[in-house]
């Protein structure tokens, strides 16, 4: 059977059920709309898909009669049977909930390692390195024939060092840890002013600490967003906005420049932002983002984070 | 009352609806209390061919409630944590099952012994 042939026959076994429990008010006409939801469910029929089948289902039952009382007596009706259809959803509803919470708790977990593996490379490697260099001072002055050799491994110990500050940096910018992400950000915007001469205002309201994974997060986009506004945007300054109302965490970057959307600049394949990354990292928080014009004719990126206070 | 064939599920269905509107539940949580006797029932039949559903009001202070029992001495659940994880079932993972039936329950007890059978005893209260 084509889709198509499946849904129409769907529709069909739906509506004579709910019109055998109208005729017949009964268990077993019930167990049969409790039935087929959960064959529904289990194939992917939405929930939107049953109700629309259901009103059809319904409209049916009701012109098959004229009499008012009658079509009253079907309309107090139906609704039981609506309820057995729909039954099944509201167990996966609530299964959805609860794997919600895991996923955030597993997030939060996530955000713990990430931190100790980011401060145990920043930190402990880091001061092992450190040592290194001592040691290999002191070869160079027991051995100064060995010079040009030991100078190669100091070349290449710099080189680890500079890695390992990347992936540390990566996993999770010490500057949160430092300065919390107001500073962080503040931070953020002098980088950017030196390195690209862009002023960046920095604006924030929040009512607490925020969760590792959602200053991670944001602090992320703002750098990535922010480099991508110097780098490609034409801008004369941009802004960083976080605000927190209504169980909601919303961040915007906002610059005057010459503006692009979504859709444009994924077609252009623009660099620098990584927006599929970026959209991945706020899928799994739960959030959404958006990329549009603002009125100044520049960008907006903007991003809504649930959050559990 | 015995779980034989479809027939029973019907019946123990019926009785569920009633005693939940007995303990003064709404309509919404008879249907689910009525769909957690009939992912039961239907269990029963699927892996025991054959059980026994006891349905009852419950009374705990001023709380009423219904408690649904079901028992089988089919094959047993070899691993317990396992079949009530989602997606365990056939049924593709969207959280119905024994899974699904525990979350519309306040209260869900699970023992088995393999070869034994399987006892399920769960609640609802109202309020």
């Amino acid at each position: 059977m084509t889709a198509a042939t499946t849904e129409v026959h769907a529709t069909a076994l739906y509506e004579t059920a709910l019109l055998d429990y109208l005729a017949a008010h009964d268990e077993p006409a019930l167990l049969r709309g409790y039935d087929l939801g959960r064959a529904a469910l289990a194939d992917g029929v939405s929930l939107l898909e049953m109700l629309t089948m259901h009103s059809r289902a319904l409209a049916a039952a009701l012109q098959g009669t004229s009499d008012d009382r009658e079509r009253q007596r079907i309309m107090s009706a139906q609704s039981a049977f609506l309820m057995e259809a729909l039954s099944p959803f509201e167990m996966a509803r609530r299964a959805f909930h609860d794997a919600n919470t895991v996923l955030r708790r597993l997030n939060e977990v996530l955000d713990v390692q990430v931190r100790r593996i980011a401060s145990e490379l920043h930190n402990e490697a880091g001061q092992l390195l450190a040592s290194v260099h001592f040691a290999l001072a002191e070869a160079e002055r027991d051995l100064p024939q060995k010079s040009a050799h030991l100078d190669h491994v100091r070349r290449i110990l710099v080189e680890v060092e500079g890695r390992l500050r990347n992936l540390s940096h990566e996993l999770r910018p010490s500057v949160l840890d430092d300065m919390g992400l107001p500073g962080a950000l503040d931070f953020l915007a002098q980088a950017i002013l030196s390195r690209w001469d862009l002023p960046v205002r920095v604006s924030i309201a929040l009512e607490g600490d925020l969760p590792v994974s959602i200053e991670n997060t944001i602090y992320r986009i703002a750098q990535e967003a922010l480099t991508n506004v110097a780098k490609h945007a034409s801008a004369h300054c941009a802004e960083i906005i976080v605000r927190e109302s209504a169980r909601t965490i919303l961040c915007i970057v906002r610059d005057d420049g010459t503006g692009f959307d979504d859709t444009a600049s994924l077609r252009k394949g623009r660099p620098g932002l990584g927006l599929t990354e970026i959209r991945e990292r706020v899928a799994a928080l739960g959030g959404t983002l958006h990329v549009g014009l603002n009125e100044k004719g520049g960008t907006d990126l903007t991003l809504q984070i649930p959050l559990d206070r | 009352m015995g779980i034989e064939s479809a027939v029973d599920i019907v019946a123990a269905r019926q009785q569920a609806r009633a005693l939940a509107a007995e303990a003064g539940f709404s309509t919404c949580d008879a249907t689910l209390i009525t769909t957690a006797v009939s992912e039961m029932t239907r269990n029963i039949l699927e892996y025991a061919s054959r059980g026994e559903v006891t349905i009852s009001v419950v009374k705990k202070g001023a709380k009423s409630g219904v408690q649904i029992i079901a028992a089988d001495q089919g094959p047993g659940i070899a691993d317990v944590e396992q079949v009530m994880k989602d997606g365990y079932s056939s049924r593709k993972g969207m959280g119905i099952g024994l899974p699904g039936t525990k979350r519309l329950m306040d209260e869900f007890e699970i023992a088995s012994t393999v070869g034994r059978g399987t006892t399920v005893t769960m609640k609802k209260w109202n309020p």
